[in-house]
């Protein structure tokens, strides 16, 4: 059975929230204003070029819908980028494509506003990849 | 012959495609069944499009199994969340509807009731995932199902969007992930999409999965401005455009069109069949597989 959903956790109770809550707050300062973090708790940043993907309307985690228009807006909103073309391109930028071929898990809503740091720290989600190593860098269709 | 014994076999397929009303009529659903049946190997029921609603697909492929037509039913992932989509598709498992098509879905923007909430808690990858797993048995909570589902499972693809080296990505995750069959957006583009096919080609993808063309019989210039405009994902080459808008008779050139781009597509190399989409036109289905010559595919 492949791992594709984060399954079996119970709903986090207040006293399991509050570390988070502290974590978050710094996770918070430095997130959201860098990244437009939308705070889901089950960051995959590192293999979106640091790009948040949970920007767009459908919150795609797996790239971008069929829609996005020639000019490289996102089809909801034509007067904004496409998330997962910005994703793209710094993606080649920073030699990180091969990154997108990953399967990003589904999302597990009980995440949700809790601090991914520590979430890393505790197993519950994926550690980020920070270094591409240099053979996996050319994975370009 | 079921569709995933003709995609196993090796034979040039055309699917079709219906669009349930926007009522209880079920009879409508039987109406333009009656103009595939026997033409192609199996129909398209689509879920919702553009986000208006419309008589459940699930419904709607149980109507076209009864008339002996066999039903690919889309299943998106704006309207459910996890428990939805895998009750839905153990409903529709237990009605022999066997051939699902997973998509993210439509924008709720895009209908006429933009203010509903979007679910999204799938996106169509991880659909396809959670499908391949219970064709394996089991739930996504890893619960193992006494009684297996046996899915065929299709997938969508845009050739024409950008980012276009993502989307060689995304249909490469798409395979992966299980998906059995591909179906592209309409092609009005036929250099476009060649390259798109040769480098599917060049990655060995097309063997891993069918590939089926996009292929949409246009009824008016009309249609063609409104799907410029209005369709996000669709690109149209303007020289089809401008036939339309000289043609004496447009429907006779919306025909004339369509096998001409049949009989390109069936010339390029790993194109395994074509989806047919006669948008609210479903009576041409007919005129344009003869025409095309798919009649006779054996």
């Amino acid at each position: 059975m492949r791992d594709i959903a984060t399954v079996n956790k119970p709903p986090l109770g207040a006293n399991e929230r509050r570390l988070p809550r502290l974590v978050r707050f710094f996770e918070d300062i430095v997130k959201v204003p860098l990244f437009r973090c939308q705070r889901c708790g089950e960051c995959i940043l590192s293999s979106t070029a640091f790009i948040c993907s949970q920007n767009c309307p459908k919150r795609m985690r797996n790239g971008p819908c069929g829609g996005t228009r020639d000019d490289g807006s996102c089809e909801v909103y034509p007067d904004r980028a496409c998330v997962w073309y910005k994703i793209y391109v710094r993606s080649r930028l920073l030699n990180r494509v091969s990154l997108l071929y990953r399967f990003n898990r589904i999302h597990n809503w009980n995440l949700e506003g809790t601090s991914s740091w520590l979430n890393v720290l505790r197993k519950r989600i994926e550690s980020p990849i920070w270094f591409v190593r240099d053979d996996q860098r050319d994975m370009r269709p | 012959m079921t569709l995933k014994e003709k995609i196993e076999s090796n034979r040039f397929i055309v699917c079709g495609d219906i669009g349930p009303p926007q009522s209880c009529d079920g009879d409508v659903v039987r109406e333009k069944a009656r103009h595939f049946k026997g033409y192609v190997d199996a129909v398209n029921i689509t879920d919702n499009q553009t986000a208006i609603v419309r008589l459940s697909s699930i419904a709607s492929a149980k109507i076209l199994l009864d008339e002996g037509v066999e039903p690919i039913m889309q299943m998106t992932c704006r309207d459910r969340n996890r428990l939805a989509i895998q009750s839905d598709l153990l409903g529709a498992a237990a009605l022999d509807i066997l051939n699902v098509l997973c998509l993210t879905g439509d924008h709720q923007k895009f209908g006429d009731q933009p203010e509903a909430k979007g679910v999204f808690d799938l996106d169509s990858i991880q659909l396809i995932a959670t499908v391949s797993q219970m064709n394996r048995g089991f739930l996504l909570s890893g619960y193992e199902m006494k009684k297996a589902p046996r899915f065929l499972i299709g997938a969508a693809a845009n050739p024409f969007a950008q980012p276009f080296d993502m989307r060689i990505i995304r249909l490469q995750k798409k395979i992966e992930a299980g998906a059995q069959f591909i179906q592209t957006q309409p092609v009005f583009d036929l250099v476009s999409f060649t390259r798109w096919m040769e480098r599917v080609v060049a990655l060995g993808l097309h063997e891993r999965t069918a590939i089926l063309a996009g292929v949409m019989p246009v009824k008016s210039p009309k249609t063609f401005l409104w799907m410029k405009e209005e369709v996000p994902g669709v690109k149209i080459k303007d020289e089809y455009v401008e036939r339309m808008r000289l043609a004496r008779d447009p429907e006779e050139e919306g025909v004339r069109m369509a096998v001409e781009i049949i009989q390109a597509l069936r010339g390029v190399k790993g194109v395994r069949g074509i989806h047919l989409m006669p948008v609210l036109w479903e009576s041409i289905t007919p005129a344009v597989i003869r025409e095309a010559g798919l009649k006779e595919r054996g």
